[in-house]
């Protein structure tokens, strides 16, 4: 009896044990294997590294031009500081009263603007104080789908979540390491474009960077609602900021000193986040921290001022948009004297437009360009030196600190992305380095696709 | 350019803009409006000319404007154009615009104020009452190198010692009156009165125009030829207005599809692109259309394929000649133009043996 017992017990205990390695599985449910890290290699004729501005339409310009082509982006959506910034305002494309920058960036905004029912801004307006007047408003997330869309359809390959460890340049190729979610990619690729904005895959390829001691502050854009602003005592709330500033309750440059401003604007492109860094996942961690607490202490301080008893936030962008961090040391390095006075280099590329636009911790004072002044960037500008088979576009191009400050702007990125996306294509298809090809092409193939070359016919 | 035309007598003070718009007042039309502000008048007059057009509106002003625990009569009639540009000002006989301190407006102070009042993006639009003046520095403590500034530079917006009046006249400006201009405006559309808009040299007119064809007034003719003549490279927005005013009802005549091939040929990237897209509207396009814009595939690129071959699906164009042009982009080394002339055969079937050969080579290629 005892023996029959222990036997029924050891079944017993052997089904409880089976049990444990193989539990009751409900209908549907299967057992999932632990995750192994997924490796591939890919190839491609070009790789571009950053899904924003620039690189969106880097892309598609190089799959439209039928080179095959991989787009990494560490975020969820395509657009940059246009949608996961917030900044969807992506001006200027117009200048003097002429289209200075067209092509795949002016495409997209234009159906943008119309899948929304938006109209175009008077581009007749003067420019000088009137330069805001020429920005194009979108609706940000319309704009990242429909980006994402015409991406896919030029045949572009997109990989969300990743980012590249390392680039080396062998045999004529490069090898970009990158990670991502549960994938670990060796992407060899004939050319690779660096839209990062950060000159990070410039940077891991071991070409030389250049970066201020300060850089611009960043910002977080948002929108506050809940009161009128019509109806509140300005004089008041404006001393009552200035005791929270000296008891060190608020901080002065989080909203440059200027709460009306904050409350005029209702959030729109008012706050400053001091250091904003979005190269690594670290600096761009604190960045986007920062700007949070920042808002968050400020609303707090909003509801207790009369008439402000009821701000509330309406909407918060994902990410603190960043405006300035490094620049690549390229074969050209556009200075102010080149802006300001519209420098038109052998081997311009496209325009750009924007005042002198240097933010620092007391807000932001344009400086406009003299009437008809229209800057020009030189294909040499997003080549760093010493090397190969290697571009940037956007704002990490090679530029001094105040050509940069209105450089960075997202249709000037626009313009250089398909400039960018041009010379790959072309430098892929016969073999060379994007400063061996002739010119005269490349120039073609832009205009082909809709871009405007400075001293071409098409401007206008 | 604004040009001024000025007089003062010993009677009345005007300072006028030039018109624009070339008609002449016949009579004049009354209307009471709501305009939901602290004036004491609640009328809207509209003169209008012979031919029942609207020719420009103008308001009595009596309202008093208030800073420093005083306040001041301000007596005044504001003038617009029919698309709701300012116009002018005239004060009654006898009246004149002072300062703070009581002192006369100069007759340059008059031609400020109503070169002031003309701006429309004037940054007085977005200064409340409060800020328009900069405070005592005891107020302002160690405040605040933005109010500072801001305060100096609503000064370049207003006439000096005269801030309240300046402000209060832009916003009666362009304050509720100016919306009730433009529904007026509205209700006497008709293609011989928006002829006559377009005719104004001035650009915000001529789009005010352009915006106010499509879904108020029939194309006409005469219309439709001015919208022609405004689709070029010169000024975007125009163009881009006129493409947009052009009706679906209108694009059935074949002729205006063909003046629109031919604007196509001369016209920039982005407004080719424009020109394609509203043909989309067409109720079918015509043949010398179709086979002009089938031919201009062979060289076309990126977004102005896409577009046309978009056009082409829209309308089911499935003949053989466009779909041999098509299947010829087949063999095109550039995959991105093989992939979308491959979309397009698949989704159309065009009933041709060429096609059919060069579609089936393309998918024995690519293993489809």
């Amino acid at each position: 009896m005892e023996k029959v017992k222990r036997r029924s017990a050891l079944t017993a205990l052997g089904a409880l044990s089976l049990g444990m390695t193989t539990p009751g599985l409900a209908k549907g449910e299967v057992l999932a294997e632990p995750y192994k890290l997924q490796k591939k290699t890919l190839k491609t004729d070009i790789l571009v590294v950053g899904g924003g501005t620039a690189g969106v339409v880097a892309a598609i310009q190089a799959a439209r031009a039928g080179r095959k082509v991989i787009l990494v982006e560490n975020g969820s959506q395509l657009g940059g500081t246009t949608t996961t910034g917030g900044v969807a305002f992506p001006g200027i494309f117009f200048a003097w009263g002429k289209q200075v920058i067209g092509g795949i960036g002016w495409e997209m905004v234009q159906e943008a603007v119309a899948l929304n029912d938006d109209t175009l801004p008077d581009f007749s307006i003067p420019h000088g104080r009137h330069h805001p007047r020429h920005q194009v408003r979108l609706n940000g997330q319309l704009y990242a789908m429909l980006i994402e869309e015409k991406t896919i359809e030029a045949g572009v390959q997109i990989r969300f979540y990743e980012t590249p460890t390392s680039a080396v340049f062998q045999k004529g190729n490069w090898v970009v390491q990158t990670v991502g979610k549960g994938t670990s990619t060796e992407i060899v690729a004939n050319q690779v474009i660096d839209c990062t904005g950060n000159a990070y895959t410039a940077s891991l390829a071991g070409f030389t960077l250049l970066r201020e001691s300060v850089t611009q502050p960043g910002t977080l854009m948002f929108q506050i609602g809940g009161y009128d602003f019509k109806s509140l005592d300005l004089k008041m709330i404006q001393a009552r900021y200035q005791e929270e500033i000296k008891k060190g309750n608020l901080v002065k440059a989080d909203f440059r000193n200027n709460i009306v401003g904050l409350l005029r604007s209702a959030g729109d492109n008012i706050q400053h986040v001091l250091g904003a860094d979005s190269t690594t996942s670290e600096t761009h961690t604190k960045a986007n921290i920062d700007g949070r607490m920042s808002l968050l202490k400020t609303l707090r301080f909003l509801r207790t001022l009369p008439g402000c008893e009821k701000t509330k936030i309406i909407d918060v962008q994902n990410e603190t948009g960043v405006r300035e961090t490094y620049r690549i040391d390229g074969h050209y390095k556009i200075t102010h004297e080149d802006y300001v006075t519209g420098k038109v280099f052998d081997d311009a590329v496209s325009y750009s437009y924007y005042p002198i636009d240097v933010h620092d911790e007391n807000g932001v004072v344009p400086d406009h360009l003299k009437e008809g002044v229209v800057p020009t960037i030189p294909l040499r500008a997003l080549v760093p030196k010493n090397s190969r088979n290697f571009l940037v576009a956007g704002r990490c191009l090679s530029s001094d600190r105040l050509a940069n400050s209105a450089l960075r702007v997202q249709a000037s990125c626009m313009g250089m992305g398909q400039a960018a996306g041009a010379a790959a294509a072309l430098a892929s298809r016969l073999n060379k380095s994007p400063l061996e090809v002739p010119f005269a092409d490349l120039r073609k193939l832009i205009e082909e696709h809709g871009g405007i070359v400075p001293g071409s016919a098409q401007k206008g | 350019m604004l040009l001024f035309s000025a007089y003062r007598s010993q009677e009345t003070i005007r300072y006028f803009q030039t018109q624009t718009i070339s008609l002449q007042p016949d009579t004049v039309q009354a209307y009471i409006v709501d305009f939901k502000d602290d004036v004491d008048n609640d009328t809207l007059f509209q003169a209008r000319s012979k031919e029942g057009y609207p020719v420009l509106y103008f308001r009595k002003i009596k309202t008093s404007v208030c800073f420093d625990n005083k306040c001041r009569l301000l007596d005044i009639v504001v003038y617009w154009n029919v698309t709701g540009r300012y116009l002018g000002y005239e004060l009654p006989k006898g009246e004149f615009l002072s300062k703070t301190e009581h002192e006369p407006f100069k007759p340059e102070e008059y031609t400020r104020l109503s070169d002031l009042l003309s701006d429309p993006l004037s940054p007085l639009a977005n200064f409340s009452y409060e800020e328009l003046v900069p405070k005592p520095a005891s107020a302002a403590g160690d405040l605040d190198a933005v109010s500072s500034a801001t305060a100096k530079n609503v000064l370049d917006y207003v006439v000096e010692g005269a801030v309240y009046t300046t402000y209060k006249l832009w916003h009666i400006v362009y304050g509720p009156a100016q919306k009730e201009v433009t529904d007026l405006t509205e209700k006497r559309l008709s293609p011989g009165f928006l002829l006559k808009i377009l005719e104004s040299p001035d650009a915000s007119d001529k789009l005010w125009a352009l915006n106010h064809i499509r879904g108020y007034v029939e194309l006409t003719p005469e219309l439709q030829n001015v919208l022609l003549g405004f689709i070029d490279n010169n000024q975007f927005n125009r163009a881009e207005r006129a493409i947009h005013a052009l009706s679906p009802e209108a694009l059935k005549n074949d002729a205006l599809q063909l003046a629109l091939l031919e604007k196509y040929g001369r016209v920039n990237y982005a407004l080719k692109n424009q020109l394609i897209t509203k043909l989309k509207e067409a109720p079918q396009l015509s043949e010398p259309l179709k086979t002009a814009l089938a031919r201009s595939l062979v060289s076309a690129n990126g977004e102005l394929l896409s577009n046309t071959l978009d056009l082409f699906l829209h309308h089911r164009v499935a003949d053989p000649e466009t779909g041999r042009i098509i299947a010829g982009l087949l063999q095109n080394d550039n995959n991105f133009l093989s992939r979308k002339a491959y979309t397009y055969l698949k989704n159309v079937k065009i009933e041709d043996r060429i096609v059919e050969e060069q579609l089936n080579a393309y998918r024995v290629k690519h293993n489809l």
